[in-house]
């Protein structure tokens, strides 16, 4: 493998990783309840019970962790064992994790008025974990 | 070469294992938030009501637009009145803006009309007449009726709702609660404790209260002594 593409399987895994502990905290939350401490801005709680906070039931947090464990897992399978596949899916998957935040940034600026440092916190593993993808395409189009 | 990809694999599932139980045991812990203490002592900055030299402080968290801090609110102004030398009232805000569109537009109606030294008789309006403006679209209109009814001067009142101070202090009183445990409203905090389940007549309120001063300056919690000390 080249050595390249093993530093970007690194960071993907490290940072789907710390993506994964946030959203999982955040699904564990939901379940347990109790109200949410926030760190450095306020409203995590106006954000996380809003009607927005869940789809079908399940809540936005459940989903986000499974997407940060599938990338961590997909990233540690290509350092493994090199796989093209594992490499598609994180190329797939990045672009679609980061429009999801995208949009649940706006929910929280233009209409909750809230922001809720864990949700912050996400979007910015998953922007990192886009736009490393992208620099590792283009790494691989210029060989 | 087998024997490493294994070792790799026991450390991922450990590792997502480990994290798992990790948050769970965080979520689980901040649940419980602390021991059910007032987190932020009473200070100069509350609205306080009642004896000005009480052995019993009497703390509420509420929302202006919840209906149990109304059905609350005529019990609460019984018992200050019943213990007039004794009982200490203190109302913080907690709107649950979530669930009550106008409760934090409410908190600054009553924040606004204190800047006119009006601040219990906005929020005894407020809570009577909850039936009138909650959850109604001109709830505005009635506030406006409110701050005429008061006498209150409508020019300074209006400058005074874009006041960023007011928000912030209002911002202060929910995070307070937050950092007490407070998860609903109204939830009441006596001599600093709270209490677990709200009294659920005058009758079981009166036995409480009444045990505090029993209980006297002993049971007073630390919390509420250094901050006359520190305020004074």
């Amino acid at each position: 493998m080249a050595k390249n593409e093993r530093l970007f399987g690194a960071a993907s895994a490290i940072l789907s990783f710390i993506g994964f502990l946030d959203a999982a905290y955040l699904t564990a939350k939901h379940y347990i309840g109790g109200a949410l401490p926030c760190l450095i801005t306020s409203g995590c709680d106006t954000v996380t019970t809003s009607a927005y906070s869940a789809l079908f039931g399940i809540p936005i947090a459940l989903f986000g962790a499974l997407y940060y464990l599938s990338v961590f897992i997909a990233a540690i399978v290509l350092l493994d064992s090199g796989s093209r596949f594992a490499r598609y899916y994180i190329f797939l998957a990045t672009p679609f994790g980061f429009l999801v935040s995208l949009w649940l940034i706006y929910l929280q600026a233009f209409v909750l008025n809230a922001f809720c440092s864990y949700c912050l916190l996400s979007a910015a593993t998953s922007t990192l974990l886009f736009i490393l993808s992208l620099l590792w395409r283009r790494n691989l189009a210029r060989k | 070469m087998n024997g490493k990809r294994i070792t790799l694999w026991l450390i991922v599932i450990l590792l997502v294992g480990g994290a798992i139980w990790g948050v769970m045991r965080a979520a689980k812990n901040s649940a419980s938030t602390g021991t059910g203490d007032l987190a932020v002592a009473v200070s100069e900055t509350d609205w306080k009501t009642g004896s000005a030299n009480p052995k019993v402080v009497l703390v509420e968290y509420a929302d202006f637009e919840c209906p149990a801090c109304a059905a609350y609110h005529p019990v609460v102004k019984q018992m200050v009145a019943e213990f007039p030398n004794d009982l200490q009232f203190v109302y913080r805000h907690f709107p649950l803006k979530q669930i009550h569109q106008h409760a934090e537009l409410a908190a600054v109606v009553a924040e606004a009309a204190g800047k006119q030294g009006k601040f219990w008789e906005m929020h005894d309006i407020l809570m009577t007449r909850q039936s009138e403006w909650a959850g109604n679209r001109t709830a505005q209109g009635f506030f406006v009726g409110y701050i005429q009814s008061l006498g209150l001067d409508l020019d300074k009142f209006k400058a005074d709702l874009a006041d960023r101070e007011i928000k912030k202090k209002i911002s202060d009183s929910y995070n307070s609660g937050v950092r007490s445990g407070v998860q609903g409203t109204p939830t009441f905090f006596l001599n600093g404790e709270r209490l677990v389940s709200n009294p659920r007549n005058p009758e079981e309120f009166r036995t409480l209260i009444k045990a505090a001063i029993a209980g006297g300056a002993t049971s007073t919690p630390a919390t509420t002594m250094a901050t006359s000390s520190v305020t004074r």
